[in-house]
């Protein structure tokens, strides 16, 4: 069975793929809201404070990813993070943030022009080696960390969620079929089960 | 493979840049004259050597560096943040006669 049987239209048929008898990985689309905070100018303070109040989450600094109430906050740049939550309903989460950052933040829902993938298992970071340039290894990275970079020439804020080790992708929507078309292509030697 | 070390991302290959020029032209003032904007919009010095230049961490922070960097080595000597200063090595002996490199840059 190809790829293009795997996915069609970026929908996932589930099922096992790939190489039989060894260590698979998981491949799952993961359904969230993602909510683009920038501080403006000078405001970044602000920002930190408004979403420590309403979502109990401390903003992270570089490479970091930080747990709030019902949300995690990833660093993507300079005084700008993304929110991702479980699905809520349109304009929820983003609608929540811009009432907590009032006029100290820029606050953009981009749960329509981003999506998540989520490869986990014991050789997901092998899988991810074939075209990542980050160290993803134990020693140098891990849970709770996050980098913008660079998979199968398409941008990726890639986010290591657990020690299994699971990683959530998120690339710009309109790439998503072509990428997970790239990464199941690249777990065929391991093999994959799209759940 | 250049590595530059982003000083927020760390260190990452070159690909995930974009080389934006020199780092040292500055915009003259407006009235300065069409020779004066000519060489700020063509003239580069072009130096063998020490050169602080613009990367754009594209795939990254998406901000922009200032990198020295060595012509001919590629050398990574130096990487900041774009309003910050970076300090230029001395330019070497290189057999390149002193006049052309004029727009070694000082900061
Ligand atoms: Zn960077």
């Amino acid at each position: 069975m190809s790829v293009s049987d795997v996915v069609k239209a970026d929908h996932l048929t589930p099922g096992a793929y790939g190489a039989v008898g060894g260590d698979p990985v998981r491949i799952a689309r993961v359904t969230c809201d993602v909510v683009q905070v920038m501080a403006r100018k000078g405001r970044a303070a602000d920002v930190a404070a408004a979403l420590l109040a309403s979502h109990e989450v401390v903003l992270p600094g570089p490479g970091a990813a930080a747990e709030g109430r019902g949300m995690t906050a990833l660093w993507v740049q300079p005084e700008g993070w993304f929110v991702v939550a479980p699905r809520a309903g349109d304009g929820v989460l983003a609608g929540a943030l811009k009432a907590s950052c009032g006029d100290a933040g820029s606050v953009v829902d981009q749960s329509h022009g981003r999506s998540v993938i989520r490869i986990s298992g014991s050789r997901a970071a092998w899988v991810l080696a074939k075209s990542c340039r980050v160290d993803l290894h134990p020693s140098v990275f891990g849970p709770g960390r996050v980098a913008s970079t660079q998979l199968f020439h398409l941008g990726v804020t890639l986010r290591q969620v657990d020690a299994v080790p699971s990683y959530d992708l998120m690339v710009f929507s309109t790439f998503v079929t072509s990428f997970i078309e790239a990464l199941c292509q690249a777990a065929e030697e391991t093999g994959y089960v799209v759940a | 493979m250049i590595r530059i070390d982003c000083p927020s991302c760390g260190g990452r290959d070159e690909v995930e840049f974009a080389y934006r020029g020199d780092a040292t032209v500055v915009r003259p003032a407006g009235d300065a004259g069409e020779e004066a904007f000519h060489d700020f919009v063509y003239r580069r010095a072009n130096p063998r050597g020490w050169h602080v230049e613009w990367w754009y961490h594209q795939a990254g922070c998406r901000q922009f560096l200032k990198v020295v960097r060595h012509t001919m080595t590629h050398e990574v000597h130096a990487v900041a943040r774009a309003g910050d200063r970076v300090e230029v090595p001395a330019a070497e002996h290189t057999g390149v006669p002193a006049a052309e490199h004029k727009g070694v840059p000082a900061a």
